[in-house]
């Protein structure tokens, strides 16, 4: 078994590892970007610093609720999509193909996209909600520009990226359960309901935890679509961490505070991965 | 059994609609893309061209440096794919077949590396880069790629391999078969759709990609998002360029995926225990 494991373990290890060790140490040290190798041992004074600053505190819940809206939208919509296409079986081929485009763009090319269709006068999008009679004047909602809805207009191209990716999973996951547990199911009497509920579902437990799990963290540390659409902005409405830590780090030079806040931004996430993992995919494993 | 007619015709209007809504903002770029330049930023805007021109995809011509950052894309994605698949496949089967305390702590390991904000590994990686001589170079930027794909490709593939029923691989070791045997004559083969998909997904993570390429490929080696980004900020957002440059550099993925369509579908609904 060790020998299946050592390639990836030893690649982690060199790439991974030791970059994270030495992202470790930074942020005990007040390190300059311009002079890495010359840091100055400062203790926790980096994490007072970090868990301080009201600026760190407001990329945190930022970066919750971008995370919490981009997921629940991904997820709902990919499930109903899975669903759907596993409905319509071998025929939904095509569609299923056709609906997979969004995840063949760059996300770089996403931002781009979004920001070119959100523009307040002219934009796609305004302009198609005037049609409709949503909105009296192209120029009613400023996308990008309203501090209470940028956030979740910057969460528009990682959900229309993204919704493929977790449809076509959970699709494959759900064309792998086997035809004749269903059928058993159908031939006791169960309704699609129950069979949905108490069937499929608890099979593709693991699946569902997988995709909640990667995307959750993707969409927790998004950085280009929302540094292409505003760069954080307006006023730092959009900055959620991993933009607040690579503006310090990159444009400010604060190598060592900008470690601290990476080291607690993972710590907590691996605290929240590690509570959903357990509470899909353990109570899954335990019932069977 | 049989769904009746009128139930499968709401079935293919619901989900040809969820379709258009989705592809709507791709037909936008495309469409875009072949109006005149000056028409992108038309008041009021209109979905279709109102004259079909070229002229966008013909300025590209005039961005040598754009066509070397596609080679270099197509390069370094087809080296991080290489590199995934090799060191994922037997990982991930490890982690799906053996659950050993082992396991369980390189699982947290790889999920752990899922969880670190690129940008904080990027500058030490660099650095690490540096001294090995791998800066700007086609192997350097695709080992960085792998970084990010290796755990996904784990995830995805320990996932698909905990389908396969222990009793095949049983099978196999009471006629004789060894772990490696039975690794490549009976999971590789049945997790082939599996594999395809993860495939198709590493190959894109790593087109895709931008903060590392940006931080590793200084001039020799750039990449095409890379090269698109630059685009803007050298000459101001030039929308018609960006559209014609975005369809040009999604169409060799497009092919791609669509060839590998056929795996996926074919892998994952044959499974062994109908086969």
């Amino acid at each position: 078994m060790a020998i299946l494991i050592l390639p990836a373990g030893l690649f982690l290890t060199a790439f991974v590892a030791y970059p994270l060790f030495l992202l470790l140490r930074d942020s005990f040290f007040e390190v300059s970007i311009y002079a890495p190798t010359e840091g100055l041992f400062v203790g926790l004074d980096n994490y007072v610093k970090a868990l301080t600053s009201s600026r760190v505190l407001e990329s945190a819940q930022r970066t919750l609720t971008y995370t919490l809206i981009a997921l629940s939208a991904e997820f709902a919509l990919g499930f109903g999509a899975a669903l759907l296409f596993n409905a319509m079986g071998k025929r939904s081929e095509l569609l299923r193909t056709i609906f997979a485009f969004p995840l063949m763009i760059p996300p770089i090319v996403a931002g781009l996209l979004w920001r070119f269709m959100l523009i307040d006068n002219i934009g796609i999008v305004n302009h198609l909600l005037e049609t409709f009679g949503v909105i009296a004047d192209s120029s009613d909602i400023s996308w990008l520009g309203d501090r209470d809805l940028v956030l979740f207009s910057v969460a528009l191209p990682n959900i229309w990226l993204t919704t493929s990716f977790v449809a076509l999973v959970l699709y494959t996951g759900l064309q792998n359960i086997p035809a004749e547990l269903i059928e058993a199911a159908k031939i006791d009497g169960a309704s699609a309901w129950q069979r949905f509920w108490r069937v499929s579902l608890p099979l593709l437990r693991p699946v569902i935890a997988v995709v909640l799990i990667i995307r959750g963290i993707d969409a927790a540390r998004a950085f280009d679509m929302i540094w292409i659409q505003t760069e954080g902005g307006p006023r730092f409405a959009s900055e959620i961490l991993s933009i607040h830590i690579y503006r310090n780090m990159i444009r400010y030079g604060n190598v060592g505070e900008a470690s601290a806040i990476a080291t607690l931004f993972m710590f907590s996430m691996v605290i929240i991965s590690a509570i959903v993992f357990f509470l899909i995919w353990g109570r899954g494993t335990s019932q069977s | 059994m049989k769904a009746s007619l009128a139930e499968r015709a709401t079935l293919f209007a619901l989900v040809t609609l969820i379709v258009v809504v989705y592809v709507f903002p791709y037909a936008f770029l495309v469409s875009t893309s072949l109006k005149p330049p000056a028409d992108a930023l038309a008041i009021p805007p209109t979905i279709l061209p109102q004259r079909i021109s070229l002229e966008n995809y013909s300025n590209i011509a005039t961005f040598p440096s754009v066509r070397q950052s596609f080679a270099n894309s197509l390069t370094i994605a087809l080296l991080s794919t290489l590199i995934t698949i090799s060191l994922s496949v037997p990982a991930a089967y490890a982690v799906a077949r053996f659950a050993s305390m082992a396991g369980k702590i390189f699982l947290i390991a790889v999920l752990i590396t899922r969880l670190i904000p690129p940008v904080s590994v990027g500058i030490p990686l660099f650095a690490i880069m540096r001294s090995l001589g791998l800066t700007d170079t086609h192997i350097g930027v695709a080992l960085a790629h792998s970084t990010i794909s290796v755990p996904l490709a784990i995830w995805l593939l320990a996932s698909f391999m905990e389908g396969i029923p222990h009793e095949l691989e049983e099978a196999a070791r009471v006629d004789g078969c060894s772990r490696f045997g039975a690794l490549f004559r009976i999971i590789i083969p049945v997790a082939a759709g599996g594999i395809a998909v993860t495939s198709v997904f590493v190959f894109l993570a790593s087109w895709n990609e931008f903060l590392f390429a940006l931080l590793l490929s200084s001039t020799s080696v750039k990449t095409a998002p890379i090269a698109i980004a630059e685009f803007r900020t050298q000459y101001g957002i030039q929308w018609g360029t960006m559209t014609s440059l975005s369809v040009v550099f999604s169409f060799p993925v497009i092919i791609f995926s669509l060839l590998m369509q056929k795996r996926i579908v074919a892998g994952m609904t044959m499974g062994a225990v109908k086969g």
